[in-house]
């Protein structure tokens, strides 16, 4: 993609996509007049190929897919500076969240998405146990992600330290929590929900 | 207490980290409210509010595990304490939400099969202390000022962002953290990073870039003349205690050889970096010491980065 022009044809330009994202961030993309003020208060760009600005560009002009492409969504924080500070009421943050939200549904995890790996992994603990386990979500992760030795030395000091637990017990509600899960996935099978 | 004034009482959600790894957190913030004789019952059977992992995957998942937890908290009387800056902003959030979108809303009370409750107070100890309790009753509280604690007031980002969501303080420019370490006798010191990120979530899938973020709000603590940092995030605390170590490793002295003092001198205007422990502190911790409270029931054994040389140092232990 880099130094490739952009043209911009029907082809190109997916403007179903960007309705999609304004849809589900609530926001509109068309209101950014590029001032770069979300790009420059950004604790992730230097880690990203598009900046937060570039994002939000290239939504204007449809090019949905060139995001997806690269890794500027699983490098984004979530950490609210870019919503915080834009004069527009752009919402960049939540853009980012519907971002990856369409990007997963559409291609599951990529290389790029380790961060959605450890997401999903806290999911399933939520509803498996109710609450997160700590211990497991590190051992699962690094199972997963086939990094069997990135911080196995921190693991046993966190242990004596009393900071991850050994064992969990289940919420005695869990049930409720399962209910959630379910009925959420039943509006989205019937269309009720995005 | 005035009489007949009633006594402050809260319910409480502590959320996961507080109940693992950022125990020292919840055992402090019991300590002191008990210190403080202020009320706090843990909202029973709550569970885990998603987080940013939750919202970063699937938006109507994260508002309605935070609806169900603010109906559970329903039950139990009082404004709801939360201590953990991300979970306080999810639940503040979530609340925010579904007031400002109907549809959304019916779409949560669907998911939690009963209403969302909207109207329950969500509070951050920081702002009952400072403004329930009071900071000048705070000040009077105090039983051993923190005199000569040089302290980095962390905000980081999820307590005063977005502008219209936590109603914490000032978004660009909060002054909690600082009006309360001056009504507890310590010395705040002004910095540049007290607002930047610490790489967060991604301490598990991309420790690298924790590194990176964390060290440069370490040096910015050190140029200041802190002696210590504090946070009210136990993602912060884990981020900048238990990894303390492998940034020095990561970004700290030059090494022998020719490049590295090449280099490394470059970096650091010629002087060798500045390599001091900067012990992490919860603001709970801190001001449960200024209150007397015994150094053994503030969990200062869980901590990596060692506080107690420091303590003794300033002679608050
Ligand atoms: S701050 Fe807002 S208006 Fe400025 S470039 Fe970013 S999104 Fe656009
Ligand atoms: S929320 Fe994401 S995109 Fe916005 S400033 Fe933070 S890291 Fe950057």
């Amino acid at each position: 993609m880099k130094n490739k022009l952009m043209h911009l044809s029907n082809e190109t330009m997916n403007i179903g996509f960007v309705k999609k994202v304004e849809a589900l961030s609530g926001s509109s993309v068309r209101r950014c007049f590029q001032c770069g003020k979300c790009s420059a208060g950004c604790p992730m760009s230097t880690f990203m190929e598009h900046p937060p600005n570039r994002v939000v560009r290239l939504l204007q002009l449809g090019q949905g897919q060139r995001i997806l492409a690269g890794r500027s969504i699983w490098y984004c924080a979530s950490c609210e500076t870019c919503t915080t500070r834009c004069p527009n009421k752009v919402d960049l943050a939540a853009i980012m969240d519907a971002l990856r939200k369409l990007s997963w549904d559409a291609d599951g995890p990529s290389k790029e998405s380790y961060v959605q790996l450890a997401n999903r992994l806290f999911i399933e603990n939520i509803r498996t146990y109710g609450r997160q386990y700590e211990l497991r979500l590190g051992a699962a992760f690094n199972m997963k992600s086939g990094q069997f030795l990135k911080d196995l030395m921190l693991g046993p000091k966190l242990i004596s330290k009393g900071k991850l637990k050994m064992f969990h017990s289940k919420n005695k509600n869990i049930a409720e929590i399962e209910g959630i899960f379910k009925r959420i996935e039943e509006m989205r099978k019937k269309g009720e929900a995005l | 207490m005035t009489p007949g004034k009633k006594r402050l009482s809260y319910s409480y959600y502590p959320g996961c980290s507080l109940h693992a790894s950022g125990r020292e957190y919840d055992i402090s913030t019991r300590a002191l409210f008990k210190a403080l004789n202020v009320g706090l019952k843990e909202v029973p059977d709550w569970f885990c509010c998603g987080a940013t992992p939750a919202h970063n995957v699937d938006e109507l998942l994260s508002l309605s595990l935070c609806a169900k937890n603010l109906s559970l908290a329903e039950e139990v009387e009082g404004d709801l304490a939360v201590a953990c800056a991300a979970c306080f902003s999810r639940l503040k959030t979530t609340q925010h939400h579904l007031k400002e979108d109907d549809s959304k809303r019916k779409q949560v009370e669907v998911a939690i099969d009963g209403p969302a409750a909207l109207n329950k107070p969500v509070k951050h100890i920081m702002e009952i202390l400072a403004r329930e309790y009071g900071l000048a009753k705070l000040e009077e509280s105090v039983k051993k000022p923190l005199l000569g604690l040089k302290v980095a007031p962390y905000y980081g980002c999820l307590l005063t962002r977005p502008p219209e969501v936590p109603e914490l303080d000032d978004c660009e420019d909060p002054s909690i953290m600082e009006d309360l370490l001056r009504a507890l006798g310590a010395e705040p010191v002004k910095w540049s990073h007290r607002m930047e990120c610490c790489g967060a979530n991604f301490t598990l899938s991309r420790p690298g870039v924790v590194l990176k973020l964390s060290n440069a709000i370490l040096e910015s603590a050190r140029i200041a003349g802190a002696d210590c940092i504090m946070v009210a995030c136990p993602l912060c605390h884990g981020n900048l205690d238990i990894r303390q170590k492998e940034i020095k490793e990561a970004y700290g002295a030059p090494d022998s050889t020719l490049f590295g003092n090449i280099f490394g001198s470059e970096l650091h205007g010629g002087s060798a970096p500045d390599q001091r422990d900067l012990p992490i502190f919860y603001v709970t911790q801190l001001a449960a010491l200024a209150m007397g409270v015994a150094s053994e029931s503030l969990g200062f054994e869980s901590v990596i980065t060692d506080p107690k040389p420091l303590l003794r140092d300033k002679q608050l232990l």
